[in-house]
């Protein structure tokens, strides 16, 4: 049997980063959500990224340029641990033997807000 | 404001892509770094590169960064003692940010007892310690010399290292906690892929223990105050003393 969605006083508080990402190789928004989650339990620690509540929602890919593969993402964390997100995507460095590197736009409290500030 | 004093100089064409990318991530000041052989060849290419960057590329109306400064830092990088001093007769009048690769205890020493030096760059580079201690860091405060923390050391390790050098750079910003000899961190970034948003940047060493106050004063207003000294330092008789140009005695 499914669960009964919680109330809304008792659901964890979300915060959206958009996210934009440069890589070497061409990469899947399932090897994203793979780089982020690694990322953070490496800088972080399994304790600690026990709380982020990490979500890749929407992943866009964008034109080639300059020699690399450009992405946007709009990734959901929980209210709180926004900046520790941030540290630990920024430590990034390779995936799978290929470079890459993940800065943040900005954050938004709603992804539709994310989608019209940071990545239209 | 955000200045960040190390990104690695390569040649024209990699210096003007860094330039473009660090201009569209908000730096407002960004100096290649090079060492002391080529520092003559990158001199020659800079105005050419100011020439070519235009504001106009950036399309990103949120990182658009409309005051943006390109300037050259040079770095002696030699593990000779009276080799570094030939150097700094050489290059201070020639560059307007000079610093000194740390990593021998000697040469660290070097670098902090010398006013005419702005800069000390990774004291723990190839180390097993941060390679400052409460005696370095006194002579450091007195000397004005800058002790500098790399970003790239961080990204380019990983695991037991990369715990090391955090660790490094937490006894670094305990001595300047103590002391008060200005710090500074940098990007030190070779590539597209090593330049990271400044407020990424602060986030990271918010995480390691400095604090808000701490992290603005070592990206923004230290490495400002550098440059400013420098640009008057000619002027300078001695250590307190300064000759007004332009002071009419009568």
């Amino acid at each position: 049997m499914k669960l009964k969605i919680l109330p809304p006083t008792l659901r964890k508080n979300n915060r959206y980063l958009a996210i934009d990402i440069k890589s070497e190789k061409e990469i899947s928004k399932d090897e994203l959500v793979i780089a982020t989650w690694d990322a953070c339990i490496r800088f972080k620690g399994e304790c600690e990224t026990s709380n982020f509540n990490l979500w890749v929602m929407r992943f866009y890919k964008l034109k080639n340029s300059n020699g690399y593969y450009h992405y946007k993402a709009i990734l959901k964390c929980q209210r709180g641990f926004e900046n520790q997100v941030r540290s630990s995507l920024s430590v990034l460095t390779k995936l799978k033997n290929h470079s890459i590197s993940i800065n943040t736009l900005g954050l938004s409290g709603t992804i539709s807000g994310a989608i019209s500030k940071y990545i239209n | 404001m955000y200045l960040d004093l190390n990104i690695k100089g390569n040649n024209y064409d990699s210096d003007l892509i860094l330039a473009k990318e660090a201009n569209h991530w908000g730096w407002n000041h960004i100096s290649f770094n090079y060492k002391n052989n080529n520092y003559y060849n990158a001199s020659a290419y800079l105005d050419q590169i100011k020439k070519n960057f235009t504001n106009k590329d950036f399309t990103n109306k949120n990182f658009t960064n409309k005051d943006f400064t390109i300037d050259l830092r040079c770095e002696i990088s030699n593990n000779n003692c009276n080799q570094i001093q030939k150097n700094i007769r050489n290059f201070r009048p020639k560059t307007k940010c000079l610093s000194v690769l740390g990593g021998d205890s000697k040469v660290n020493r070097v670098a902090c007892e010398n006013i005419k030096i702005d800069i000390l760059s990774r004291p723990y580079f190839k180390r097993k310690d941060c390679g400052i201690n409460h005696v370095l860091a006194k002579e450091a405060s007195e000397n004005n010399v800058a002790i500098e923390l790399c970003f790239k050391d961080i990204l380019n390790s990983y695991l037991s290292y990369r715990a090391k050098l955090l660790m490094y750079f937490r006894d670094i910003i305990n001595l300047y906690r103590k002391f008060e000899f200005p710090l500074i961190l940098s990007s030190g970034a070779s590539s597209i892929y090593d330049i990271r948003n400044p407020i990424d940047l602060t986030y990271f060493f918010k995480d390691i223990g400095l604090k808000d106050d701490e992290v603005l004063n070592s990206i923004s207003n230290t490495p400002l105050n550098i440059l400013k000294f420098n640009e008057n330092r000619d002027n300078l008789i001695l250590k307190g003393v300064k000759k007004i140009e332009g002071f009419n005695e009568t």
